[in-house]
């Protein structure tokens, strides 16, 4: 009996085995030297959009975008393999760090000179996109966390400067089911612009984790008084229609509900965030840079057509029709020449606010951090457990798991 | 044994009148997506739901039929349901057969492995899929999908329908081999008709596995085109950055009424073979 | 073509004496594409995974990765501590509350669907299904946020209109567990009902008309006609759901612990504490090693309480 479950699993093996050898592609042809395929993850208007820009621009490459729901999972499981693996994806910069260690990534600067980069982005979205040392990704267009206001409710002299005005506002207003201010107050990304209004972090720049930094504790802490004056869920759906309903007179949302709520009819008003009075910093949340990361395999096998299509990216003309489409702030210096872009205020709020911001750290790492301070702010806002010993544990959880990552 | 007409009347009626209840409170979330596809704001959310909104819309449900592929695939999910049920009972039903039916080495070790297996974690097989179906080519390819969920399928397919069998007496299929019927015929001529009902219930359970299977068919296929209606409706899946959540409910709701359609053409299938007073084992 | 050729096969057997080995050879014929599909898709990632846990294989090693040999397993039991204890013991729980139900709910509404001269049968047996025939995960954001959202939700809508205070469903560990519940069951019941309806069927008529006339009670039939006749039938989907549930992730998962959306209810199944612990370090050699000893851990824990499908033999 054994002896037959091993001869079974046996074959099992081999059959893998020789079908891994067979790997290695023939070269590609010209026809498919010229085709890249780009996976993405956004709406139908930004990835149309940037279709149609392509096609123009470089009307000799085949640019194929395509729809990938889990991109991320799906990337760490393709990696380089050529017959699934896309030669482009559209994403977030904070995944580069997981990519470049994989190996699956080639620096853009393999394609286009560092000078050329240097000269064309805004530097902020060209830092973000740095791992050790290397430029991973071709910015296309920035986002960050705006405050907004509902004018029926809070005028715009009555907007307030400071968290402390802000937190009297919310005391005043939250009451019948109507909440002053809210957002999504258990999250990582959300939580952290307060976080780094105090000077703490999440995770440092070198890998580090930071919630048991006294700056953190002390944001957590103050944090909290604001949190028992909103709603006790913390994930989108909640948070987005209180305010769009008009339930919520203020909040912290991403550009993309800008749209949303203009069009339930909101007359919308887009501030300054906050100032911190402890600290005179204001809420600083994370900033992401969406742009293109290139293959390795790609930036190898087909060098030409790649570097045709980054080179188009970089024209003004691609980030003016994404802020057209869906308001995205672009990248490249030059559009903000452009009457379009510079008259958009939800663009140039964006802009404003990333003055303030921090780019979400791109190390590997990071994935770790993500989940362990949810758990935390979880611990401390919704269960009610002490900062302080959260803060450590949660700390000495982070490092153990980092730890294990290697 | 007859009772007497009221008292089975009244029987009746207080057991409709129990499942009515139950398949309402079944179908309180469903009324809900139904009313909320209905609605003509956009949300899923408000603080005055009703299951009647004010006003009525079918906006959403054009919408899921000019806006997204959903033909397209529907199209997907018919092909790969439709050619697994068919490999599953082909691959299936001699395995449950010789299963139920034959004594020999290594019958009962496997099958008590096979249960066993159900205890993997399967969180990690991904991966290791991938690097089975790659290399093959198969990645990308409703072959490897099929692969991927006949076999996923195939140990319930054969542990069921073995269960089935077993109740079947071995007297009939005697007395048919007695007059030199072979194997094949055996199954296909006996077996099979008495077995109607469990063949029935598997091609359901296998059929509505891939019909609703999601992860490895986004994972697995690239481009809206290649996607099943599982997929594609994940896709369209309401987040904080896209999405609208009538469309979504909408479209799932659209996507669970081939299964019922199925399911309720099916149902005489699933009534009893086997005929009161026949021989049992 | 080729049932044809088993069959001269089986004749030539037959004909050469039925010689035990060839017996056996026919046996597994017949049931080789079956018993390959399996150890394609079912034993490979299993093995595999084995493979994968005596490797580096992570984030910095991902296509470079090399043996290293039981380290992983070393650090992997570091996860089983007193965390892992208790997501064991509420695993356990959760299983054993949600296949008593499941068993008790089905077999009565299957029960109720099999009563002599049900005319619409077929329409409630369609209707309860319904929960089947939508994909998990759209349920699942369903019950979240239509029933259970504190703000918004249906079941709270109901209680501010009873003149009651509204409720954090999900926050709460014990509420959230029996949401949870909740939610299994509209999941899993229509599989079960399904199933047990199936095997309710193929019970003997006669031998309720004998009991009948012997003067057996509902109960006494229920206990010594229908659930022995039923229990062969209904044994392997009832071991194989209870596999299921003891896996479950995606319903505790999603409901309280999704990541931007955690409701503050700290209840961990095994799974769910291990995808905390391990799957989330992107360390396949190590994640890979926590799946085999859980792996293991679930062999033992089934055949400790003897769980497997008995044949009457």
């Amino acid at each position: 009996m054994k002896k037959i479950i091993t001869l079974l699993l046996s074959v099992t093996m081999l059959a893998g085995l020789l079908c891994g050898c067979g790997a290695q592609g023939p070269s590609l042809t010209e026809e498919e030297k010229n085709t890249i395929v780009i996976w993405h993850d956004k709406e139908e208007a930004v990835s149309g959009a940037l279709l149609e820009e392509l096609k123009t621009l470089v009307p000799d490459v085949t640019v194929q975008m395509e729809y990938k729901s889990n991109l991320t999972e799906a990337l760490k499981m393709v990696g380089n393999d050529p017959k699934a693996a896309p030669d482009m994806y559209f994403f977030a910069h904070d995944k580069i760090g997981v990519y470049a260690e994989m190996g699956i990534l080639a620096p853009v600067t393999g394609l286009i000179d560092r000078q050329t980069l240097d000269a064309a982005y805004v530097p902020m979205t060209l830092d973000a996109a740095v791992y050790k040392g290397e430029i991973y990704q071709l910015p296309v267009y920035f986002e960050t966390l705006l405050f907004m206001y509902n004018r029926r409710y809070m005028a715009d002299e009555a907007v307030p400067d400071t968290t402390e005005k802000l937190y009297a506002y919310m005391e005043e207003k939250t009451r019948g089911g109507h909440y002053g201010f809210v957002e999504q107050h258990s999250t990582a990304y959300y939580s952290a612009g307060w976080i780094h209004g105090f000077g703490g972090c999440i995770m440092d720049e070198n890998g580090q984790a930071g919630l048991s930094l006294p700056e953190t504790i002390t944001a957590l802490e103050y944090h909290r008084k604001f949190v028992e004056l909103m709603p006790g869920e913390s994930e989108y759906a909640t948070v987005n229609t209180l305010f769009q309903e008009g339930k919520a007179h203020a909040t912290i949302g991403g550009p993309w509900l800008v749209s949303a709520a203009r069009a339930s009819g909101m007359d919308l008003g887009i501030a300054a965030m906050p100032v911190i009075d402890e600290t005179q910093i204001p809420i600083s949340p994370y900033m992401g840079v969406q742009g293109v990361q290139v293959l390795k395999y790609a930036a190898e096998n087909k060098t030409e057509a790649a570097r045709k299509v980054l080179q188009a990216l970089m024209q003004p003309s691609v980030g003016v029709a994404l802020a057209r489409v869906s308001g995205c702030a672009p990248a490249v210096e030059a559009c903000y020449e452009e009457e379009e872009v510079s008259s958009d205020d939800v663009v140039m709020a964006m802009r404003a606010t990333a003055e303030n911001t921090i780019p979400m750290p791109n190390r590997p790492e990071m994935d770790i951090m993500w989940t362990v301070a949810a758990d935390l702010l979880v611990n401390i806002n919704m269960s009610g457990q002490d900062v302080t010993e959260s803060c450590n544990a949660a700390q000495q959880n982070a490092e153990e798991l980092i730890k294990k990552m290697q | 044994m007859k009772r007497p007409r009221g008292k089975q009347n009244l029987k009746l009626f207080i057991v409709n009148l129990i499942l009515i209840l139950i398949c309402f409170i079944t179908f309180i979330p469903i009324l809900y997506a139904f009313s909320v596809s209905i609605n003509e704001q956009n949300s899923l959310l408000g603080s005055d739901f009703s299951f009647i909104p004010g006003r009525v819309t079918i906006e959403n449900y054009r919408k899921v039929f000019t806006e997204e592929p959903v033909l397209m695939w529907f199209r997907n999910s018919l092909i790969l349901a439709v050619s697994t049920v068919v490999i599953s009972l082909g691959t299936g039903i001699p395995a449950a057969y010789i299963f139920s039916r034959r004594r020999f080495p290594g019958r009962n070790a496997i099958l008590q492995l096979l249960i066993l297996l159900y205890a993997f974690p399967s969180l990690l097989s991904m991966t290791a899929l991938y690097k089975l179906l790659s290399p093959m080519g198969l990645i990308n390819t409703r072959t490897g999908l099929i692969i991927v969920y006949t076999g996923t399928m195939a140990v319930f397919a054969l542990w069921n329908m073995k269960g089935y069998f077993d109740t079947i007496p071995v007297e009939i299929e005697e007395s048919a081999m007695i007059d030199g019927a072979g194997p094949v015929r055996i199954v296909c001529r006996i077996v099979l008709p008495l077995a109607k009902p469990t063949i029935a219930v598997t091609a359901m359970m296998v059929l509505i596995y891939v019909w609703n299977e999601y992860i490895f068919a986004i994972n697995f296929m690239t481009g809206e085109s290649s996607y099943t209606l599982a997929a594609g409706l994940y896709s369209l899946q309401a987040n904080e950055t896209s999405g609208s959540w009538p469309v979504f409910s909408a479209a799932s709701l659209v996507v669970s009424l081939p299964i019922l359609v199925i399911f309720f053409a099916m149902q005489r299938n699933m009534a009893s073979g086997l005929t009161s007073g026949g021989v049992k084992g | 073509m080729l049932p044809e050729i088993m069959e001269v096969g089986l004749n030539i057997m037959k004909k050469t004496d039925t010689k035990k080995k060839n017996s056996t050879l026919f046996s597994y014929l017949w049931s080789a594409p079956s018993l390959l599909l399996i150890s394609l898709i079912v034993i490979f990632p299993i093995i595999y995974t084995g493979y994968i846990s005596l490797t580096n294989m992570n984030v910095y090693h991902w296509f470079t990765y090399d043996l290293i040999g039981l380290d992983n397993y070393k650090e992997a039991l570091l996860v089983f501590d007193s965390g892992f204890l208790s997501a064991l013991i509420l695993t356990v729980v959760w299983t054993a509350v949600n296949m008593i139900l499941q068993l008790v709910i089905a077999y009565v509404l299957a029960s109720l669907l099999n009563t002599n001269g049900l005319k619409l049968r077929n329409g409630y047996r369609t209707l309860l299904i319904f929960p089947w025939a939508m994909p998990g995960y759209v349920s699942i954001l369903l019950w979240k946020t239509g029933m259970f959202n504190s703000q918004f939700g249906l079941l709270n809508q109901w209680m501010e209109r009873l003149g009651l205070s509204p409720v954090r469903w999900l926050a709460d560990d014990v509420s959230a567990f029996i949401c949870c519940t909740v939610v299994n069951l509209w999941l899993a019941l229509p599989f079960m009902i399904t199933i047990i309806d199936g095997a309710l069927q193929s019970v003997d008529r006669s031998y309720y008309e004998s009991a009948l006339l012997d003067g057996a009670g509902f109960w006494q039939r229920t206990w010594y006609i229908t659930i022995p006749a039923i229990r062969p039938i209904i044994a392997p989907s009832v071991v194989i759901t209870i596999f299921t549930t003891f896996k479950q992730f995606d319903v505790i998962y999603l409901m309280t612990q999704q990541a931007g959306a955690k409701t503050g209810a700290h209840i961990h199944t095994i799974l769910t504490y291990a995808y905390e612990n391990a799957f989330i370090t992107n360390n396949y050699g190590y994640s890979s090693a926590v799946s085999m000893i859980i792996f293991v851990l679930l062999i033992v824990f089934s055949c400790a309480i003897n769980m497997k499908p008995k044949e009457e033999s």
